[in-house]
């Protein structure tokens, strides 16, 4: 079980200054919304910022079932 | 494994939209592979789908064929497009339409 806290950390631990917003769906732990607004993401394509959020949560992945996310620069 | 990345390779080539997917696109086993089909539907381009559930091999080798951790997986004109968030938000902003066109058209 991964706490929405935990994601949090991960994010602006590999995107310092990041705005983040976690939800947890389900209340079980494994499914999670979230939201991140950084400025590293200024010209790089969804693909990429998606992926520098997969590189982030790491090992934490195969632990969530389900993960939605969306991100923006600011 | 290295067979099966050829095989997604292939696959990925000789089809100009295809999604790797859970379930079928008629009987799809997941709300994410649900809702990037529906999106598919929708905008009414040909597709193929890869039900990873059939075909398990492909579960963990798609992944490392683009990188990207999780399924659905959307590829056009040999490229990925991306998963369900992103081909929801490049729909919502007109953007996948005239991508996936382009890409059946070539």
């Amino acid at each position: 079980m991964t706490s929405p806290e935990e994601i949090r950390r991960r994010i602006e631990g590999a995107l310092p200054g990041a705005e983040v917003q976690v939800a947890d769906t389900t209340g079980a732990g494994d499914h999670f919304e979230v939201r991140v607004r950084a400025s590293e993401f200024a010209g790089k394509t969804l693909i990429e910022q998606h992926q520098m959020i997969y590189r982030a949560l790491g090992t934490l992945m195969p632990e969530i079932h389900a993960l939605s996310l969306r991100t923006a620069a600011p | 494994m290295t067979d099966v990345l050829d095989d997604i390779a292939r696959e990925v080539k000789e089809n100009k939209v295809i999604v790797y997917m859970k379930g079928t696109p008629a009987f799809p086993m997941c709300g994410f592979s649900a809702a990037t089909v529906a999106v598919l539907k929708e905008i009414g381009v040909p597709f193929k789908a890869v039900d990873v559930l059939a075909e398990p091999e492909k579960r963990d080798a798609i992944k490392s064929f683009s990188s990207w951790p999780t399924i659905p997986q959307v590829y056009a004109g040999g490229k990925f497009v991306g998963g369900c968030d992103i081909v929801r938000e490049l729909h919502a902003r007109g953007e996948l339409a005239p991508l996936l066109r382009a890409a059946a058209e070539r």
